[in-house]
């Protein structure tokens, strides 16, 4: 039951991680309900950083590497990236 | 086409005989965007560019494949580079085949206007003061927002 997490740029940087494991069977809701929001949420109790990294304005989700609003449903095996505004070219 | 993500510095001389192809459309049109040495007033000394390598070529992919239906391109290429980068070097290069000057030189600015935005990578630029993340512009937004109004009407 597990979704892959990637942070990029700042968050990375703030969070000291660049991917992590998220065991969905963690989570109260029940099979193929979870979002990205109910993810952000349970990823926000590990610490005050976590809080406001993932809580920033403008924050960026993509699943499976594309972008996606907070109420996109992530299943077992999903990749989901956070991340703050791109500013390529 | 195609797209190509890379560490090195972007041969263009050697991308812009590829594109044509020794049988040019009508029209060929690139843009190159380079390093720049000051940035809101600051001196900058170099860039790091991160990326998330497995969306940003197929961000791409789809940005060139898009380009060439709505600009009716006979050929697209999209290189974008990452990595340790010096001031004046070459960050990014699009270049667009088409019948029309119109259709080559509006497919390099939508797709410019787009990966700004939309591809995934970030920029840290490196000066005497220290290394700082590049904040997104609201004037990019802008110039993105305008081709999803014309692809709206």
């Amino acid at each position: 039951m597990s979704v892959k997490i990637k942070l990029f740029s700042s968050l990375r940087e703030v969070l000291g991680e660049s991917e992590i494991e998220f065991d969905l069977g963690t989570l109260d809701s029940a099979p193929g309900e979870a979002d990205v929001a109910t993810i952000k949420a349970a990823l926000s109790k590990c610490g005050a950083d976590w809080r406001e990294a993932l809580n920033q304005p403008n924050l960026v989700h993509a699943l499976n590497h594309k972008v996606v609003y907070t109420q996109a449903i992530v299943s077992e095996g999903d990749e989901l990236a956070f991340f703050p505004p791109m500013t390529g070219g | 086409m195609s797209v190509a993500l890379q560490a090195e510095a972007i041969d263009v001389a050697a991308e812009y005989a590829r594109l044509e192809g020794g049988i040019p459309g009508a029209a060929v049109a690139t843009f190159t965007g380079y390093v720049r040495a000051s940035s809101d007033g600051h001196p900058v000394t170099g860039l790091e560019l991160e990326h998330y390598p497995e969306m940003a070529l197929k961000v791409l992919q789809e940005l060139g494949r898009e380009a060439e239906s709505r600009f009716q391109l006979g050929r697209w290429r999209i290189v974008h580079r990452f990595g340790l980068l010096a001031v004046a070097e070459t960050i990014v290069w699009v270049g667009a085949v088409a019948d029309h000057r119109g259709q080559a030189i509006s497919a390099c600015e939508y797709m410019m206007d787009t990966l700004k935005t939309d591809a995934p990578f970030w920029k840290r630029e490196q000066g005497p003061a220290g290394e700082q993340w590049v904040a997104s512009r609201a004037s990019d937004s802008e110039r993105r927002a305008r081709w999803q109004a014309r692809e709206a009407q």
